[in-house]
């Protein structure tokens, strides 16, 4: 089972596709939790996923924005998705019946 | 930022391996984030790095074996090489020859540079991007260890037995006592710590020795604690007036066992990795 910010980060790597990368999944996170994302909690938990086969990693060309530095590009798995969908899955469940969801579906219908 | 935090985010990230250290830095030229903010997230990150780094053996051998074993038994040969090099200050006498003077000193003087080297590659090799805090225990514990032993024992004082006053009393000999502990002020801790800091260097940076340098390291390593063994043999009972008892060679010979153990680490991984290649070959 995902830990929380792992599907937080899986999440933000699904949504941004091709253009994922560290400093983009950390601002993807930040705008739907709108909290601060650490550098440090993003990348441990990267390499976690990673060494459990959910995301594959690679670096990506440098650009003149980043000082010619170069990008950690991210894409997740296929067992990175069934993952994630698991625990999505598994909070819907946990979720229904409870007040706080029910006031969220009627403000989302 | 100013190209001064720039650099100073550049010294710090030195820290993480090179590949993450140009991502991170990277990622902070994106984010367009301030200075204090971009050094709480490139701290925050290498301090998760370092803790992660201890999840492994080699760098709690490191600490254990190189820092505690080794290192405890380096210190007791550097305070007595500084002892035994006392004696020119000091003039007092021994019925040693001019000859074995000479090849005692050399012996025990080269022994410690080469045990020390060793000791500092094999720190370096286990310790990898954790070299700084094994490398800063590996160093007291060298510096200040047999002292610490010696006052612990009671066989040194720091409280002047008739005045009652304490070294730590004035400023002056607080001073005195801070600098002795954390400089490497004598000949003998120079010659031990220097060469142990440029082991770790290379260390960290080669990890595994060729085959044949690593056996060249462990024959000399070999013959140096044989040839101490030997020269204290005849350099303890040469004191005047009081004779130092002779000890036996076996129990002279332990603490340079001790010292040279991670040789056997170096020969060993050498080996290991000579036969890996050997296989994918």
């Amino acid at each position: 089972m995902l830990g929380e910010f792992e599907y937080l980060l899986l999440s933000a790597a699904a949504r941004l596709g091709d253009g994922a990368y560290g400093a983009a999944i950390r601002r993807e996170i930040e705008g739907a939790t709108k909290r601060r994302c650490s550098i440090g909690a993003l990348y441990t938990t990267l390499d976690r996923l990673e060494a459990k086969g959910l995301v594959r990693t690679w670096m990506g060309d440098p650009t003149p924005q980043r000082g010619g530095r170069q990008k950690r590009m991210v894409r997740v798995t296929g067992e990175g998705v069934q993952e994630a969908k698991a625990f999505y899955d598994a909070v819907s469940r946990a979720s229904q019946g409870v007040s706080w969801a029910a006031d969220r579906a009627r403000g989302l219908s | 930022m100013k190209r001064v935090g720039w650099w100073w985010l550049g010294f710090l990230a030195r820290a993480l391996e090179p590949p993450e250290r140009d991502v991170v830095l990277g990622d902070l030229a994106e984010s367009g984030a301030g200075f204090g903010q971009a050094m709480r997230d490139l701290l925050g990150l290498i301090v998760r790095r370092q803790i992660g780094l201890w999840t492994s053996w080699r760098p709690w051998l490191s600490l254990f074996g190189v820092c505690g074993l080794a290192g405890l038994s380096l210190s007791s040969i550097v305070f007595r090489l500084n002892v035994d090099l006392g004696k020119y200050l000091a003039h007092y006498l021994t019925d040693l020859t001019d000859r074995q003077e000479v090849a005692f000193f050399l012996c025990m003087s080269v022994a410690l540079l080469v045990w020390s080297w060793t000791c500092g590659f094999v720190l370096g090799s286990l310790s990898g991007r954790a070299v700084w805090l094994t490398w800063t225990v590996f160093y007291f514990v060298v510096l200040d260890s047999a002292w610490a032993r010696f006052v612990l024992a009671g066989n040194i004082i720091l409280r002047n037995p008739r005045t009652h006053e304490s070294l730590l009393d004035s400023l002056q000999g607080t001073l005195r006592l801070l600098t002795a502990t954390t400089l490497p002020l004598s000949i003998a801790a120079l010659l031990s710590l220097f060469p142990a800091l440029f082991g770790a260097f290379v260390g960290v940076r080669w990890r595994i020795l060729a085959v044949r340098h690593a056996y060249l390291i462990g024959s000399v390593n070999t013959a140096l604690a044989i040839l101490t063994t030997w020269a204290t043999g005849w350099y303890d009972p040469a004191h005047q007036p009081l004779r130092w008892p002779g000890v036996p060679w076996s129990v002279r010979l332990l603490p340079f066992l001790l010292v040279s153990w991670p040789v056997a680490y170096l020969v060993a991984t050498a080996c290991r990795q000579r036969n890996e290649e050997a296989e994918t070959t």
